[in-house]
């Protein structure tokens, strides 16, 4: 499903254009499909409880639906713009971590620790972001996974606030229910933290301030030359995504009721959210989703057959570097333009208008000179003063 | 006289390692003019520019503009002050369509501002009008990146004008463009320049130099050497000197 912006902007009546801009005609057709499609996979999602064969199967699906909320959340940052953070498991960990601690505590309610606690990752992510947004490219990498390795370390060693190695238990915030029913009740949660998490990223990606995100993305520089403060930008929509990272950590921990630093601060967490959202496609709405179904089926299904080995790790790296190599942009893109060759053959528009571009293009560089690395263009020679 | 100052600078350095890039710069361009910025390759133009828009940070010296200190302003904030600019080597968004390259450079007030629609239809015909102006209007909706170095240069230019800056810095417009579109080029400026935008134009195509500058500043190694109308720098003669190496 292209979002908003990497849609063709449906020619929205180009009167007096040449006709290299027959841009496809608005797409109703497609709409239709798109909305049609969103609903199928809303139903698909909604109704599995009810299919779920047995709990176990049921308590997979919330796994892979907590991926889907992780990586939707990490493609806050890394989607809109670039900015690739590894760290983000930390983020989920304090979610959990926090949660925890103010449900056993400081006595509250568990879903009202969990909102705090997920605010409270938000105001930490401001500082976080202000460090570690200052650089970019790989040192924004390493930044990210210095962070996972430092909280690790803390959680590790203040055993007495977070039972250390040993782990903490968190009370389940439903005592009364029985397992599969309490399986039932937070598969849903989770699908309501997921469309909480789409929509805000919707509402991003349609607006200007999504526009300003993708500019940084594009080129931060150029971005910054153009008016945007880039910095505040980036500050804003990572604190965003922290928010729903330690949101989905918080449910997590209410859910699994069982916390253990090791798992929480992993950068394995990380790297998953972003596999999955590469995967399925980081310009995409539903990208991070579909690469969450992908990834996150594959790994439950590699834990049943193989158990504990380290298997699954060397799949997924396998399954990376296909990706990276294949379909930079993911998989949403590649089923996206295989499906147009299939079924549009006479109308593929992008390519209609590269063509009479094309053309165009060439015309016009016929009596152009070379484009030439400006600053040799001219020599000495070309003054006359 | 009714011109005023725009873009100054006082005694502006900046060095990159042993290369002086900068010596001490005091220029002063005027407001409501085409001023132009000329000299030989590597004698601080583009430097100057970055230097003057907060890209990087001179090592000393001052800038104002229309006499407020912008100096260690963030280039976001100067432009928000009125001064725009181009880049010599043409920077669009590549993998954005010409429509929202120009798009990107409305400025949002307000949260309400920010999660209103990119596409709002007021913006997007102020957007088209830039386009049409600047007659890439049909690639609209073509990813800059399938454009020629040509129309990205002008679809680079639309999105500065978007931004309505008071004064236009241009790094090189004409640089590897055809010589039909330098024509256009130079009458826009002037158009543009008669609605009251003022220029500063780095260019080594001294046809455009002369045919549109008021003012001109000759640079040479890092600081001004020369400076006045078009037709005493043509005969200055420290200028044919610096350019000739005579
Ligand atoms: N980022 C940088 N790092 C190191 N040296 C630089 C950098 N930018 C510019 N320089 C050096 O500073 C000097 C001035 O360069 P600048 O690009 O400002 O010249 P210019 O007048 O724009 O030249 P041209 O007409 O070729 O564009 C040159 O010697 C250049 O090599
Ligand atoms: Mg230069």
């Amino acid at each position: 499903m292209p979002s908003a912006s990497e849609r063709t902007m449906a020619a929205a009546a180009t009167p007096g254009a040449t006709p290299a801009a027959r841009v496809s005609a608005p797409r109703p057709v497609g709409r239709i499909v798109q909305v049609a499609l969103v609903l199928v996979l809303a139903a698909g999602v909604l109704s599995f409880p009810a299919l779920a064969p047995n709990p176990y199967i049921l308590s997979a699906g919330i796994v892979v639906l907590n991926y889907a909320v992780l990586s939707t959340s990490w493609n806050f940052v890394g989607g809109f713009t670039g900015y690739i953070s590894l760290g983000h498991g930390a983020l989920a960990g304090l979610g959990a971590y926090g949660t925890a601690l103010l449900v056993t505590r400081a006595g509250l309610p568990s879903f009202v620790a969990l909102v705090v606690a997920a605010l409270l990752v938000a105001a930490l992510a401001v500082p976080i972001g202000f460090a570690a947004l200052r650089v970019r490219g790989a040192s924004f990498v390493i930044v990210s996974i210095a962070l996972v390795l430092i909280l690790l370390l803390v959680f590790q060693s203040w055993s007495s606030l977070t039972g250390g190695s040993r782990g903490l238990v968190v009370p389940r915030p439903f005592p009364g229910l029985l397992r599969p029913e309490h399986h039932r009740v937070f598969y849903f949660l989770f699908a309501a933290l997921l469309g909480l998490a789409l929509l805000a990223w919707w509402l991003i990606d349609r607006s200007r301030f999504g526009l300003g995100l993708k500019a940084i993305r594009e080129d931060e520089d150029k971005a910054e030359a153009l008016g945007t403060p880039t910095f505040a930008y980036k500050l804003v929509v990572f604190v965003v995504s922290a928010g729903f990272t330690g949101l989905a950590g918080g449910l997590y921990a209410l859910w699994f009721g069982d916390l253990d630093p090791v798992f929480q601060f992993s950068i394995l967490t990380g790297s998953y959210m972003v596999l999955m959202a590469l995967l399925g496609g980081v310009r995409n709405l539903f990208g991070p989703l579909v690469g969450a179904l992908v990834v996150g089926i594959a790994l439950e299904y590699f834990k049943v057959e193989f158990g504990d080995t380290q298997l699954h790790l060397v799949a997924t790296g396998v399954l990376l570097a296909l990706v990276v190599l294949f379909m930079p942009d993911g998989v949403l893109p590649a089923v996206g333009g295989l499906l147009n060759r299939l079924f549009r053959p006479a109308q593929s528009s992008i390519r209609e208008v590269t063509a009479g571009e094309l053309r165009d293009q060439r015309a016009a560089e016929a009596q152009e000179r070379e484009p030439v690395d400006a600053g040799t263009t001219a020599g000495s020679g070309e003054v006359r003063p | 006289m009714t011109e005023v100052r725009s873009l100054a600078t006082e005694s502006l350095t900046k060095a990159f390692g042993g290369v002086v890039a900068l010596d001490g710069a005091t220029v002063e361009f005027r407001h409501g003019q085409v001023n132009a910025l000329i000299g030989p390759n590597g004698s601080g133009k583009t430097t100057f520019f970055n230097c003057v828009t907060g890209m990087i940070r001179p090592d000393s010296g001052q800038t104002t503009y229309r006499g407020r200190d912008i100096t260690r302003k963030a280039p976001h904030a100067i432009v928000r002050a009125g001064v725009g600019r181009t880049f010599q080597l043409c920077r669009v968004f590549p993998r954005m369509t010409a429509l929202d390259n120009v798009l990107a450079a409305v400025r949002p007030a307000g949260l309400t501002g920010l999660l209103r629609g990119a596409r709002a239809r007021d913006e997007v015909d102020r957007a088209r009008g830039w386009l049409t102006r600047l007659g890439i209007e049909h690639l609209a909706d073509v990813e800059a990146r399938n454009m020629s170095w040509g129309q990205q240069k002008l679809l680079e230019l639309a999105g500065v004008l978007m931004g309505d800056p008071e004064t236009v810095l241009l790094d090189e417009p004409a640089g590897g463009v055809n010589p039909a579109l330098l024509d256009r080029i130079g009458t826009l400026v002037r158009e543009l320049n008669a609605e009251g935008r003022t220029f500063v134009i780095v260019e080594h195509n001294m046809d455009l130099v002369m045919s549109v500058s008021d003012h001109i500043v000759v640079f040479d190694r890092g600081r001004p050497i020369a400076e006045g109308p078009p037709s005493l720098i043509r005969s200055d003669e420290r200028v044919l000197g610096a350019y000739l190496g005579v």
